[in-house]
C-alpha cells in the first residue's frame, strides 16, 4: 500500500513537472508574441503585400510592438492589413506615421515597419488607418539592376577601347605612356615643377621672415598697424594734403586763365608773346634804340672833350684814382 | 478471429480475408475500449500504476534520447546553415524541428519500442497462460483492468514525456549552440519562442495524445489477441511495436496536413 502511494506521488510529480514545462512554454510564448498584452488595432492598405502573413511582426523603431491580425482584400484589388499594436507604445506612434512592408533580415519573414510621424500630430487611436508606403519591389530592383548591368557592359567596352588605344600609343595619354621623348619632356616638366616648388618654398620663407620683420616693434609698418595716434596724424596730414591739392587746383585754374590771356592778343603781354607785327616793331625799335645808344655813346665821348663838360670828367677821374690808391 | 471463421471457405483469398477480419476485430476492440472507458468501476489505482511504469520509468531513456537528438540535430544542421552565414538561425530551426515534429515523434517511437512491446508481451503472456480467462471467471473485467488502464496511461503519459523531451532536446541544442556560437541561454530561448506558435504547441500535444493512444491500443490489441503459446507472445510484442510505429508515421503525416491547412487559414 505504501509502495502504491509512493508511485502515485512520483507519477503526480512527473505529471506536474511535465505540465509545468508546457505552461511555462505557453506563457513564455504568449509573453514573447504579445498574446496576452492589451492591444489596439491599426490598419494600412497596400497594393501588394509580397507574401506577408497573419502573425507576422510589426516593428516600430526596431522594436517588435505587435503582430498582423488579419489580411483582407479591399477596394479594387488592394489589401487591407489589420495590426494588433501594444497599447503601451501607442503614445509614440503618431497619426501621420507611415507603414511599409519590409523583411526580417535578408531572407527572413516579412514584417510591417511603422516609421516617421511628427510630434505635431496626435497619437494614433484604435481603428486608425496609417498611410502606407509601397516597399521596393524585387522585380523593380531587378529591372534597375539590369539597366546597371547594361551600363556596366558599355563602360567595360569603352574601357577596353581606351586601354587598347593606350597600349597602341594613340592619343596624348597613350603617347605619354609609350613615347620616350615625351616621357623625357614630362620628366623635365616635373623637374621644373620641383624647382618651382623649391623656389616657392624659399619665397614663402622669405615672406615669412619679411612678415616677422614687419611685426617687429619700432618698424614703420608695424607702427602703421599698431600705433593708434599715427592714424589721427595721418588723417590730419591727409586733410592738409587735401587742402593743398584744392589750392593747387585753384592755382592751376588761375594759371590756366593767365595762360589763356597770354595766348590771346587783347592785352599787352599776350601781344608781346603772340603778335608778330609787334615783335617786328619791337625789334626795329630795339635796333633803333641800339643805334641811338651807340650814337649817344659817341656823343658822350665827344662831350668829354668839349668845354665846359671836360672839367667835370676830369674831376671824376681824379676822384676814382684817389679812391683806388 | 475464431477457429470457426478460419475453417470457413475464404471470401476473396485467405490473406485478404485475414486482413479485413483483423481490421474488423481492431474496430470492435476500439469500440469496446470507448464503451468500457466511460463505464464504472474505474481502475484509478491501476491507471496510476501504469502511468508510473509507462511515464516515470520511461523518462530516463526518453530524456537521454531527446538530449542526444537535440545535440545531433544541431550539429548536423550547422554546416548547411553556415554555408550561407545563417548559423544564428539554429535556435529557430531546432525549435521548429523539435516542437513540431521531432519531440512527439522521437518520444512516440521510443515509447512504442519500450512500452508498446512490454504491453503486448505482458497481455499476450497473460492471454496464453489463460490469466485473462481466470480474471473473467473471478468477476473482474479483464478488458477494463488490463486494456483501458494501459491505454489511458499511454494516452496521458506520452504528452508529458513529449514536454520533457522537447525541453531536454532544446537544452541539448543550447549546449551545442552555446559551445560553438557563444549564444546566451536567454538569446537562445528568445529565438526559440520567436519561431514557434501556439498552433505548434497545441498540435504537438494533440499529436502526443494520439500517438500515446495508438501505442496503448495497438499494444493491448496485439497482446489481447495473441495465440499459439510463447511464440505468440513474442509475435504479439513484435507486432505491437511494428504496427504502432507504422501508425505513428501515418498519423504524423495526416496531422501535418491538417495543421498546415489550419496554419494557412
Amino acid at each position: 500500500m505504501r509502495g502504491e502511494n509512493k508511485r502515485s506521488v512520483i507519477v503526480g510529480i512527473f505529471v506536474f513537472v511535465g505540465i509545468a514545462i508546457l505552461v511555462a512554454g505557453v506563457l513564455t510564448l504568449g509573453g514573447q508574441q504579445k498574446k496576452f498584452v492589451k492591444a489596439i488595432q491599426l490598419k494600412a492598405v497596400f497594393d501588394d503585400i509580397g507574401g506577408l502573413q497573419e502573425g507576422n511582426n510589426i516593428w516600430f523603431s526596431g522594436v517588435k510592438i505587435g503582430t498582423v491580425r488579419k489580411i483582407n482584400f479591399y477596394g479594387d484589388a488592394q489589401v487591407e492589413i489589420e495590426m494588433n499594436v501594444e497599447e503601451e507604445v501607442v503614445e509614440f506612434i503618431r497619426k501621420d506615421s507611415k507603414a511599409t512592408i519590409s523583411s526580417d533580415g535578408l531572407i527572413g519573414n516579412k514584417i510591417i515597419v511603422i516609421y516617421g510621424g511628427t510630434t505635431l500630430a496626435p497619437a494614433v487611436e484604435d481603428g486608425d488607418r496609417l498611410e502606407s508606403v509601397m516597399p521596393l519591389d524585387t522585380d523593380q530592383m531587378m529591372e534597375t539592376l539590369q539597366v546597371n548591368n547594361e551600363n556596366l557592359v558599355e563602360i567595360t567596352g569603352n574601357l577596353k577601347n581606351l586601354t587598347s588605344k593606350l597600349a597602341e600609343g594613340e592619343g596624348m595619354v597613350g603617347a605619354a605612356l609609350t613615347d620616350s621623348l615625351l616621357a623625357e619632356n614630362f620628366r623635365a616638366i616635373v623637374n621644373n615643377l620641383n624647382q618651382a616648388s623649391i623656389n616657392s618654398n624659399r619665397m614663402i620663407n622669405e615672406l615669412k621672415s619679411f612678415t616677422a620683420k614687419l611685426n617687429q616693434e619700432g618698424n614703420l609698418f608695424n607702427e602703421l598697424v599698431t600705433d593708434t595716434t599715427m592714424v589721427s596724424e595721418m588723417k590730419q596730414t591727409l586733410v592738409s594734403l587735401n587742402t593743398a591739392a584744392e589750392n593747387a587746383q585753384k592755382m592751376t585754374s588761375e594759371l590756366s586763365t593767365v595762360t589763356e590771356k597770354f595766348n590771346s592778343t587783347d592785352n599787352s603781354v599776350g601781344m608781346l608773346l603772340n603778335d608778330p607785327e609787334l615783335a617786328e616793331t619791337l625789334r626795329s625799335t630795339l635796333q633803333n634804340a641800339d643805334s641811338a645808344s651807340y650814337n649817344l655813346n659817341r656823343g658822350m665821348d665827344a662831350l668829354e672833350y668839349t668845354w665846359p663838360f671836360n672839367k667835370g670828367f676830369k674831376r671824376k677821374k681824379k676822384a676814382e684814382e684817389k679812391e683806388n690808391n | 478471429m475464431t477457429e470457426k471463421a478460419a475453417d470457413r471457405k475464404p471470401l476473396l483469398s485467405k490473406k485478404i480475408d485475414k486482413f479485413f477480419t483483423g481490421l474488423a476485430d481492431a474496430w470492435n476492440f476500439l469500440k469496446r475500449f470507448f464503451k468500457e472507458v466511460f463505464v464504472p468501476p474505474y481502475e484509478f489505482r491501476e491507471v496510476i500504476h501504469q502511468c508510473y511504469r509507462i511515464g516515470v520509468e520511461s523518462l530516463p531513456l526518453i530524456a537521454l534520447t531527446g538530449f542526444i537528438v537535440g545535440i545531433v540535430f544541431t550539429n548536423q544542421s550547422r554546416p548547411s546553415l553556415s554555408n550561407f552565414g545563417a548559423t544564428s538561425w539554429l535556435p529557430s530551426l531546432i525549435a521548429i524541428a523539435v516542437v513540431r515534429a521531432m519531440g512527439p515523434l522521437v518520444t512516440a517511437l521510443i515509447a512504442a519500442g519500450k512500452v508498446g512491446s512490454s504491453i503486448g508481451a505482458e497481455i499476450g503472456s497473460m492471454k496464453v497462460t489463460e490469466q485473462i480467462d481466470a480474471m473473467e471467471v473471478s468477476a473482474t473485467n479483464p478488458f477494463k483492468f488490463l486494456v483501458v488502464t494501459r491505454v489511458l496511461a499511454t494516452t496521458f503519459m506520452i504528452p508529458v514525456l513529449v514536454m520533457f523531451t522537447d525541453f531536454v532536446a532544446l537544452m541539448g541544442s543550447f549546449l551545442s549552440v552555446n559551445a560553438n556560437e557563444n549564444v546566451s541561454m536567454l538569446t537562445f530561448f528568445v529565438q526559440v519562442f520567436e519561431s514557434i506558435s501556439f498552433l505548434d504547441i497545441i498540435s504537438s500535444v494533440l499529436k502526443a495524445l494520439l500517438f500515446g493512444f495508438t501505442i496503448g491500443i495497438v499494444g493491448c490489441y496485439k497482446g489481447y489477441n495473441s495465440s499459439k503459446g510463447t511464440e505468440g507472445v513474442g509475435r504479439a510484442a513484435n507486432a505491437a511495436v511494428v504496427m504502432a510505429m507504422f501508425l505513428i508515421f501515418i498519423e504524423e503525416l495526416l496531422v501535418l496536413q491538417i495543421v498546415n491547412a489550419i496554419r494557412m487559414m
